[in-house]
């Protein structure tokens, strides 16, 4: 500190400049010399260090080296997941209060190395404040606790593992490990290069806080390539992934097919709209803006959107309050020249920038720049250079505010500025993000569960709601079974030529009937014309045509869809029960010919076919009867204010029926959707299709809107191939084949889509899973429409 | 004293278009409160600013010519004169901002300042201070006398039934008033925020007085249940800056009622360098209305420099 000594007290006093900030990082060091800066793999409870293995070294923010890190071999895998399934059977054996206690005395341990803990984040350059990871540990702690009490008849899948990317938090780590552990499941982690260090340490804490060894195991090194390899384990009941897009969507492909769930976070890089309406507190805001958006590790990409009347009166506040600005840190030397373009090619558009100072000819460091008079389709808002910059966007009305907000891919969140409460409370629910701040930004807590709208994930974090990720119902085994890849080429899956129709001169009473599919709210043939042949039960013969639905068809659905979907969300709950009561008595009144259907199909006995439609009809009514049961609430959370949480449609629902108990299969799958404001559609089992046409008449007679059910029928691939390449499509629920399942995994990842996948192919799995249709557990239905929503939160903090 | 605000019309609209989020700003002065304040010699060199921006003020019903005496003289020489000297600041007029005593007080304090050679400023409290609840034409009078007996500056009180009933064109016709009556001296608006209900209000009232004529905006007598907050600080520094954007008339800013401690007066410093920038951390748009903080600035430069705590006799007293 050479300064300080020539600093003279006059000096100071004449130009009233802050000192030097230094914080002390000595308990860090300590911590990291223990460990002679090599810093290894957490297995069965301890810190291990193996030998040979290559490492990659850790640095400060000034360049200086922390400690080098393990990279894992596929040796250390094996071992640490086997210590995991050891772990898993000591840790899921114990009581709920014995799990509580662990958590809480975790608690006190990391109180009373919070200093150590906070140091060895800030040299890491991972920031996390000690007292985030205790609120979050404090609330888990309660859920381990009441597991059982609040949520019977799930048990935990076994071995998590929680993958994270380079860029992402450890709060956000922290996030998915603790309700992880709380339901009772052994978890390992992938952390990422600059979050391995605290990772370790936490871990360590965990040891000491009593928590079975192999119950928590960290492997570093290549967070997704080494994810890939966890995955393969077949001891790995279900890996789920926080960080950026990029990393996910790879993490995606290359377990395609493994046979194992994978879902995921994407909470970092997302743009978010942060937008000031004109009945703003606009000081307030500006400060707002000037927190959130040029942070040095920023997790949010914000493009700040403000209304006209008072946009001139933002920028002079952001002018005033910028001056003075230090120069930012860039992620990487590289990104120099891209701020730079971005800058650069702005400026040729007609953006004026906001500087507090002009950029240093060189190096990795930037000023905070807003980059005034952008819109949509500037380069910059539609794909974020990284840095310390920010677009601004200008809109007319209130309403415009909004749409400007929601026109982007990402649903992550926002944050909303105004002291209109009707106001603040409409937007909140235009928005279609997983989280939307009033007056403030980037709040969070994990009493509040929050979903990634759009294509900001497929995972819902926080809450109860957040917790069955990690469990399943305790009447059905996993969906998915563990399989190797098969060597699939995506490209060419799905499209066959299906064998030509051609007319065999039968007799006209015996000829088989056509049926059509249903798309619009209307009967029609297939987009190409063609049809496809089923076949009677034990083949003997055609039964009827159906329509060959592909690519234009679900193309027509999904557009009929979209359009009443919002609508029907808005409908109040009672108007939509009374339209699936409504439904559930129109297939009663074609009892008889759904039942013969069925038994023309599937060659059940009338009688059993009868059956089938009785329980069906129970089920849409079952349907009815629990739509306006889905509700949010006003959760308590620490800081002042209300938060909210709402659930909410996920939009459009993509649905490949299973073969087993046609018609009941398909009134259940689709009653979860539409009950809960989705809009629909269905492709009918290939091997069955009959029911599902014969339901069309059914869906006829109801007063559901036109295109809020579609059925679209023909060859099962070339359909999930069309599911899959509509990017309006949020969720895909998959009964079919391991290909298929595979196609998904690795297709469904830009946009990414809600996957529930069930491969169907396990002959002797078949008795069971009728009667899970037909005497369902509450679980499989309540697992059915958690499937079916994803959650917001909104926060509305109040002094 | 810098350039003085003539003051504007009225502008209702602008007034009443005034938005404030309590919580946002609740959370800015939490912010405030939580940036790291300055050591060592950055310490000793804030403090000594603080020094500067001082109202040494004395408003008791007691107050006599001796110790309005003892007061000034402390005024003129705050910090004792060998711990400034082995900071190499004694020769650089550390001096309070002013002295600050009630009207019939300040002619007890122009005579003690002339003996001692000082040209120290004399703030005056009047127009019915503290709760302002007298006839206008004595509150008037009050100032137009102060100013005779020679005070510099005149702290005058809103008139809060006016601010709380919204009334603000009565408002700003009292304020024009006293602005007139106190002819050349500064004239500081103590808006008496513990009485004005709201931030809303707050940011109004502080709004109305700029476009009156203020050269200061005071947050309370010192006399009201609440006084100076940071919260409510950061309510009348965004008016300022307001203010300054619209017409570019810098006003001050004077926080007075329970500041005591030198590291309150270095969170207030922060405030307004992080709020208003440097220019605001000056004796002309900046000032501590206080009595008993002094004595403890003093302590903490005794430590900086000798490295021991002072007992409060160690020091002389004000």
């Amino acid at each position: 500190m050479a300064g300080s000594t020539t600093k003279t007290v006059h000096d100071i006093f004449q130009s009233m400049e802050y000192g030097p900030t230094s914080s002390s990082t000595v308990t860090a060091q300590a911590w990291l010399d223990h460990h002679s800066r090599a810093l290894g793999l957490f297995i069965d409870g301890k810190l291990v260090l193996p030998a040979g293995r290559q490492t990659c070294a850790l640095a400060d923010s000034k360049g200086g080296s922390v400690c080098s890190t393990v990279c894992a071999t596929e040796d250390d895998v094996s071992q640490c997941v086997s210590s995991a399934v050891g772990g898993f059977k000591a840790w899921s054996g114990l009581s709920c209060h014995q799990r509580a206690k662990v958590l809480l005395r975790w608690v006190s341990v990391l109180g009373q190395h919070g200093q150590c803990v906070s140091e060895v984040c800030e040299v890491c350059q991972a920031p996390c404040s000690p007292s985030s990871l205790v609120r979050l540990a404090q609330y888990y702690a309660s859920w381990a606790q009441l597991r059982d009490t609040l949520i019977t008849d799930w048990t935990p899948l076994g071995v998590v593992a929680v993958v994270v990317s380079d860029d992402c938090s450890l709060y956000s780590l922290m996030l998915k490990v603790l309700p992880a552990l709380a339901m009772g499941n052994s978890v390992v982690v992938l952390p990422g290069l600059s979050t391995t260090p605290p990772a370790l340490l936490l871990a360590q804490l965990f040891t000491e806080a009593g928590l079975p060894a192999g119950a928590l195991n960290i492997l570093s090194g290549g967070a997704v390539s080494l994810g890939a390899k966890v995955a393969q384990n077949s001891n790995i009941n279900y890996v789920t992934y926080s960080g950026n897009k990029q990393d996910g969507g790879m993490l995606c492909k290359a377990t395609a097919g493994m046979g194992v769930p994978v879902s995921l976070s994407p909470c970092i890089g997302a743009t978010c709209p942060f937008i000031i309406f004109e009945s703003a507190d606009i000081d307030s805001a500006v400060d707002g803006v000037i927190e959130a958006a040029f942070k040095k590790k920023k997790e949010i990409q914000w493009v700040l959107c403000v209304q006209e009347s008072v946009c001139d009166s933002v920028v002079t506040r952001l002018r005033l309050r910028m001056t003075g600005m230090k120069c930012v840190a860039l992620p990487s030397d590289g990104d120099r020249a891209l701020v730079e373009a971005a800058v650069h090619e702005a400026q040729q558009q007609g953006a004026t920038l906001i500087q507090p100072c002009a950029a240093p000819t060189s190096g990795s460091q930037y000023p905070p720049t807003v980059l005034c008079g952008m819109a949509p389709s500037s380069p910059c808002v539609v794909s974020p250079p990284p840095g310390p910059l920010l677009p601004l966007m200008s809109f007319r009305s209130n309403t415009e505010g909004v749409t400007l907000g929601n026109h982007s891919p990402h649903g992550q969140a926002a944050s909303i500025w105004t002291e209109d409460l009707t106001l603040a409370l409409e937007a909140a629910k235009s928005l279609s993000v997983g989280s939307v701040w009033v007056n403030s930004h980037s709040i969070s807590d994990p009493s509040l569960p929050v979903s990634g709208h759009k294509d900001s994930g497929t995972c819902t974090d926080g809450g109860q709601e957040g917790l069955y990720q990690f469990l399943h119902p305790s009447s059905s085994s996993p969906a998915l079974s563990r399989s190797s890849p098969a060597s699939l080429d995506y490209a060419k899956f799905g499209p066959a030529a299906p064998p030509a129709v051609i007319p065999d001169g039968s007799h006209p009473a015996s000829a088989p009937k056509s049926f059509l599919q249903f798309v619009g709210g209307k009967p029609c043939k297939s987009e190409s014309g063609c049809s496809v042949a089923v076949q009677a039960p034990g083949g003997a013969g055609v039964l009827a045509y159906c329509p060959d639905g592909g690519r234009k068809d679900v193309r027509n659905a999904v557009e009929a869809a979209i359009k009443v979907q919002p609508g029907w969300m808005k409908k109040s709950p009672t108007a939509r029960a009374q339209s699936l009561y409504s439904l559930a008595k129109g297939l009663e009144a074609k009892r008889r010919d759904m039942a013969s259907s069925i038994s023309a199909q599937t060659g059940l006995s009338l009688e059993e076919a009868d059956k089938e439609v009785e329980l069906s009809i129970a089920r849409l009514s079952d349907w009815a009867a629990r739509c306006d049961k889905a509700q949010g609430g006003a959760p308590p959370v620490p800081q002042s204010g209300s938060a909210l949480s709402l659930p909410e449609a996920l939009g459009v629902v993509g649905v490949v029926l299973p073969d087993n108990k046609p018609l009941l299969s398909m009134v259940t799958l689709l009653g979860a959707t539409i009950a809960m404001g989705n809009a629909i559609v269905m492709v009918p089992s290939q091997k069955y299709p009959l029911p599902a046409l014969a339901f069309i008449q059914v869906l006829q007679s109801s007063d559901l809107p036109g295109g809020l059910v579609n059925i679209i029928s023909g060859s099962r691939d070339q359909l999930t191939v069309a599911l899959a390449n509509h990017n309006v499509i949020k969720a895909i629920w998959y009964w079919g084949s391991a290909e298929g399942c595979q196609y998904l995994q690795y297709t469904c990842t830009s946009p990414q889509k809600t996957l529930w996948l069930h491969c169907q192919e396990k002959e002797e799995g078949k008795e069971r899973e009728a009667t899970g249709w037909t005497q369902p557990h509450p679980s499989l239905l309540e697992e059915m429409w958690r499937n079916a929503i994803q959650w917001k939160s909104v926060w509305i903090p109040t002094a | 004293m810098s350039a003085r605000n003539p003051g504007m019309n009225l502008d209702l609209e602008w007034v009443s278009k005034v938005r404030v989020n309590t919580q946002a700003v609740l959370k800015r002065a939490q912010q405030i409160q939580a940036c790291k304040l300055p050591k060592k010699q950055w310490q000793a060199a804030w403090l000594l600013k603080a020094v500067t921006c001082i109202d040494l003020t004395t408003l008791a019903g007691d107050d006599t010519p001796s110790n309005v005496h003892r007061l000034c003289l402390k005024a003129t020489q705050p910090v004792q004169y060998d711990l400034l000297k082995s900071m190499d600041m004694h020769n650089k007029g550390v001096t309070t901002g002013a002295v600050c005593v009630y009207p019939s007080r300040v002619a007890d304090a122009a005579k003690s300042l002339k003996a001692a050679n000082s040209c120290l400023p004399i703030a005056s409290v009047a127009t019915g201070f503290p709760a302002g609840q007298t006839p206008l034409k004595t509150r008037l009078e009050e100032v137009r006398m102060a100013v005779e007996d020679g005070a510099t500056e005149i702290d005058i009180v809103i008139n809060r039934k006016l601010a709380l009933t919204g009334q603000w064109q009565a408002m700003y016709d009292e304020i024009r008033q006293f602005r007139e009556a106190c002819g050349d001296a500064h004239m500081k608006t103590i808006l008496a925020i513990g009485e004005l209900g709201t931030f809303t209000n707050v940011y109004k009232a502080s709004l109305v007085s700029m476009m009156a004529g203020s050269d200061f905006i005071k947050t309370s007598t010192g006399k009201e249940s609440v006084n100076a907050t940071y919260p409510v600080a950061i309510v009348m520094v965004r008016a300022i800056r307001d203010y300054f954007l619209r017409t570019g008339h810098k006003v001050g800013f004077k926080p007075a009622g329970g500041i005591r401690t030198a590291k309150e007066s270095l969170v207030w410093l922060t405030l307004m360098k992080e709020e208003l920038g440097d220019e605001w951390l000056s004796p002309h748009l900046f000032r501590l209305g206080a009595s008993s903080l002094l004595a403890d600035i003093e302590r903490q430069i005794f430590y900086y420099v000798t490295g021991q705590y002072a007992a409060y006799h160690d020091l002389p007293m004000a």
